[in-house]
This record gives structure tokens, sequence and C-alpha cells, in this order.
């Protein structure tokens, strides 16, 4: 029910940890989410996606980590220059 | 193309519970208890924080916050049992109460001059549990008309609160409810919930829990 406001969060996380160049370069956002942390995986993928699709976000793909507890945490951001290989 | 990866492991409600910590800072230095009141739409939060102010609302000094998705009307209600500023939270659409919203209806609470802060959180058993407010319990309401099964389905509000407030106990001749079934599953997930049972209709239960609040405004509860 709150995933929006989860999904919101997340995308603050995320601005608050890359600068203004790096957020167009963001293809995943890794979370884990518990068991017991009172949201709906699929329904926290579908609002993630809809925010990461709009700038400063370029498409970045959520990627969820399904475990015990009620964790949730973004365990880690990643990022791709765009640059072609050296 | 060169894929770099950043470790995080940050809790995402983090900014949440920071903010909550300063409030439970704030009202701990105040020596202010706080409870938080969650439970579904229409268990009789509002119509138990009106007899709650209208009991004691002389002998002990009440802050309310009370948080709707849309109106003020819980708080219009509970305004006609205080002298004492009721702040209406009208959170828009969202499910809950935030640590923000609550910080900021402390800025217009005067806390040397209060005994007790209760917070009415919007209706839902699902989402609230998720936003610590920086309140020492939280208080879960659940009513004879709802079904004995309520804590096994929404565990972990059960799991956070502290004391749980059984109410409309004066409808338990007309519904088929069975009070110790309902307790059982709630001490089930949490054995050290301690109960309410009261019918702030009738009056039932209601001096015991009276008496709690009064004895809560004497001795900050433990966090």
């Amino acid at each position: 029910m709150h995933e929006m406001s989860v999904a919101v969060e997340v995308c603050r996380l995320a601005e608050e940890r890359l600068t203004p160049a790096e957020l167009p370069q963001l293809v995943t956002v890794g979370l884990d989410v518990g068991d017991d942390a009172g949201l709906e995986p699929n329904s926290l993928l579908f609002c993630l996606e809809a925010l990461l699709a709009a700038p400063p976000f370029r498409g970045a793909r959520p990627a969820v980590n399904r475990c015990s507890g009620d964790v949730l945490r973004v365990t880690y951001l990643e990022l791709d220059d765009d640059r072609p290989d050296d | 193309m060169t894929v770099r990866t950043i470790e995080l492991r940050e809790p995402v409600m983090a900014r949440n519970n920071e903010i909550a910590a300063s409030v439970r800072a704030r009202l701990a230095a105040a020596g202010v208890p706080a409870l938080n009141f969650v439970s579904s739409p229409g268990s009789g939060k509002t119509r138990l924080l009106e007899r709650t102010l209208a009991a004691l609302g002389d002998e002990l000094r009440i802050a309310v916050v009370t948080g709707d998705v849309q109106t003020q009307n819980d708080a219009d209600r509970l305004a006609r049992h205080t002298t004492r500023l009721v702040q209406a939270v009208v959170t828009g659409g969202a499910c809950h109460l935030d640590a923000k919203q609550v910080e900021t209806a402390l800025e217009a609470i005067d806390l040397a001059a209060t005994d007790l802060l209760f917070v009415e959180n919007v209706g839902n058993l699902v989402c609230p549990a998720s936003w610590d407010l920086g309140e020492d319990a939280k208080v879960v309401l659940f009513s004879v008309t709802e079904g004995e099964d309520k804590p096994l389905k929404y565990p972990k509000m059960f799991r956070q609160a502290r004391y749980a407030v059984l109410t409309k106990t004066d409808l338990l001749p007309h519904v088929p409810f069975d009070v110790e079934l309902a307790v059982a599953n709630a001490r089930q997930i949490n054995p050290e919930l301690r109960f309410f049972h009261t019918s702030a209709h009738k009056g039932e239960g209601l001096d015991e829990w009276f008496d709690f609040l009064r004895q809560l405004a004497r001795r900050p509860v433990p966090a």
C-alpha cells in the first residue's frame, strides 16, 4: 500500500549518494526486501520502474533480493558510464 | 563501457528513523510520554480518544496529533473535548503518518506544558507499522466486530505494539466474537501485549484505561 512512498525514498537515497552527472548513469538499484517488511515486492518494483524511468534517472532497473525478517535496504547502486572500453 | 558498483547497505527508512529518534529525544527531554494509536479504519480510535479527553482533559494536559487521508473530521471531533490545540495532519492520500509530520506538528505544541501526547495514526493495520514516529509505544486497537484473527493477519503491527485495546465490547452479545481466542491470537504474536477491554460507548473498561494513562503521565515509558 505504501510502496510508492518507499520507492520515492529509494530514489531520494540514490540522488543523495550520486552526483548529478552520475544519476543518468544509474543502471541498477539493488534492494533487500524482507518477508516481514510490510511490502509487496511486485508492487514496489512497479513503483520503482515508474520513478526510475523519469529524469534525473534514465531507466535504471530495480533488482529485489527477497530475504527473511523486516529488512528493507538499498544494497548497491550500479552505474554504467556508457564509454567504450579502452 | 565501465560498470561500477557502489555498495550501500543503507536502510530505506533511515531518514524517517533519524527524525523519529530526534522526536523521541525531544519528548523524553520534556518528559512527555507519547502513544501512537493504530488500527484499521472504524475500530474506534477517535471515539476512545474523545472519551479520554473528556474524562482526563482537566486532570492531564494532553496534546493530540491526528492523521487522516482526507478531511479534518477526527480533529474537529476531538477538539470538542479539549481546550488544547488538536493538530490535524491530512496526508492527502498517504496511508500512514511519518516522523517528519509529527516533528512539524510538535512545533505548535508547548511540550513544557504537556503531560501526554497522543498520535492518532491513519486507519490502516499495514503501513503505519513501517513508520516509527518517535513514540514511546504503539497502542493497537481492534473491535469485536472485526475477526478474532486480526492479530494473525497483521502480525507486524501486533508485534510492534506494547498495548492492545479491544473496543466496542458492548456489542459482544450481538456478534459472534470469541474474546479469549482473540487475546490468545494476539499473545501468540506478542506475549508481552497488555490488553484493555473497553466500550467507549457504554464506558466499560475505561476506568482501567484512564488509570493506566494517569500512571503513564507520571513516568515516561521505557524506550
